[in-house]
């Protein structure tokens, strides 16, 4: 019985401090994603990769508008969002303390700006996602007329694209035959 | 999920089943719950879940967590319970006795939806045969995320629906900016050794711990001068102490060397 006692008091208390100190969390805890809604182009690839639909993507093509959301009651921090992000937008926080009272609290959203087509002025592309495009291709080396020459290409919606391929392409196969 | 006029179809679309809490009630714990002076008792009705909410429940009640160091004990019929915990995305079958379950429990009651499938369904939220969270079916007081909450999670929750602890996740709603551009990552370094590098760390660790590898690496070569980026990345290595890392960053450094032979 005493070598119990003496045990007992050797360990000490085991018993966290929380919530009066603040939790003491393990590195690579997968806790709240943060999204960073300045770094976001609106890819979309996290609403694909999320396997519980908490991530979702909705396009609004009457005003122009992506709306990027989430749903922390349906999260199940998989970090399958944070694997996919391009421009690390989401990455997974240490926060855990997310009940709430009020389900609507749960909610984030984020609206982003779709560009129109240059030919038939249909909403079709987020403007970051293209813009980040356009960086990216400036980055590879790309000189400044050929920047402008991808940006006229790239603001055409790919309807429009393949009605622009018509002529060229019954021209070639005039040519061939 | 956001109608034409924006609003949030999720929030607003309630099953037609839910059964909502009587005025007098509510009255009742409010009352109760700014003068909370004895236990709460806790009540747990497994609507269909993985048993991973109920692990984390019972790893609550352990001396390491110890919930009933604040009266927080878990009892095992709902007529003795103050809070009732849901877990469990609320199979079909599942439905009637978590209302038999409701109804036994004395007045004023907390409900509590718990884990991602209390919540809202979770992963199961789409299948043919679950309701898709407790507040489907009734009326829910406090959601405590999570897949499954950690124990110090699930005390925060009993905290916040006791009001000993205050809400901290608040709703957000950004709208982009006039001239919001993302510019690509390390813009110092080429793009072709930024791809090879990151389709690299990607085959060898995978997409998460891939990015976290190449970041490393990346940000290591900014120092420019060839010879110090290799002091550097032997130091980082030391410093990580990891035979995986080094065999990752050995692999990194043979695309950078052929890079910088091309230059």
């Amino acid at each position: 019985m005493l070598k119990l006692f003496r045990e007992v008091l050797k360990v000490g208390e085991s018993t966290v401090l929380y919530p009066f100190v603040p939790a003491e969390v393990m590195a690579g805890f997968r806790g709240r994603p943060h999204h960073d809604p300045e770094l976001c182009i609106a890819c979309a690839a996290c609403a694909i990769a999320c396997p519980s639909n908490a991530l979702t993507m909705e396009t609004d093509l009457d005003q122009g508008i992506q709306s990027w959301s989430i749903f922390y009651g349906r999260c199940i921090y998989c970090a399958r969002c944070e694997e996919v992000c391009p421009t690390r937008a989401i990455i997974l926080s240490q926060e855990f303390e997310l009940a709430v009272m009020n389900k609507a609290d749960l909610f984030e959203r984020a609206d982003y700006q779709l560009l129109a087509c240059r030919q038939c002025g249909v909403f079709f592309a987020p403007v970051k996602e293209l813009e980040y495009v356009l960086a990216l291709l400036k980055q590879s080396g790309l000189s400044v007329e050929d920047l402008a020459a991808r940006r006229t290409l790239l603001e055409i919606c790919p309807e429009c694209k393949r009605k622009l391929d018509i002529p060229k392409l019954v021209s070639l196969y005039q040519e061939a035959v | 999920m956001f109608g034409k006029n924006g609003r949030n179809q999720w929030l607003e679309n309630e099953s037609q089943y839910a059964i909502h809490q009587d005025v007098n009630a509510g009255q009742l714990k409010g009352a109760l719950l700014k003068d909370i002076q004895r236990s709460a008792f806790v009540y747990r009705v497994d609507c269909g879940g993985c048993n991973g909410c109920e692990i984390e429940i019972f790893a609550a009640i352990t001396p390491i967590f110890d919930a009933e160091r604040f009266g927080i004990k878990v009892v095992s019929s709902p007529r003795h319970a103050d809070i009732l915990l849901y877990t469990g995305a609320v199979t079909r079958s599942m439905r009637v006795p978590a209302l038999r379950a409701y109804h036994a429990a004395p007045e004023p009651k907390i409900c509590v939806a718990y884990g991602a499938c209390g919540c809202s369904g979770g992963i199961f939220h789409d299948l043919y045969c679950v309701w898709g969270g407790a507040d489907q079916i009734l009326p829910i007081d406090v959601y405590i995320p999570g897949c499954p909450p950690t124990p110090s999670a699930t005390i925060y929750g009993f905290a916040m629906a006791l009001g000993l602890l205050g809400q901290k996740l608040k709703t957000s709603y950004h709208i982009q900016g006039e001239d919001e551009r993302v510019q690509p990552r390390h813009p110092e370094i080429p793009l072709a050794l930024r791809i090879d590098v990151e389709r690299e760390a990607r085959r060898m660790a995978g997409y998460w711990h891939g990015k976290k590898i190449s970041d490393a690496f990346l940000d290591l070569l900014k120092a420019g001068d060839p010879h110090q980026v290799e002091q550097n990345i032997q130091s980082y290595l030391i410093q990580e102490d990891d035979p995986r890392l080094a065999e990752i960053f050995a692999r990194f450094l043979e695309i950078y060397r052929v890079r910088q032979g091309e230059v």
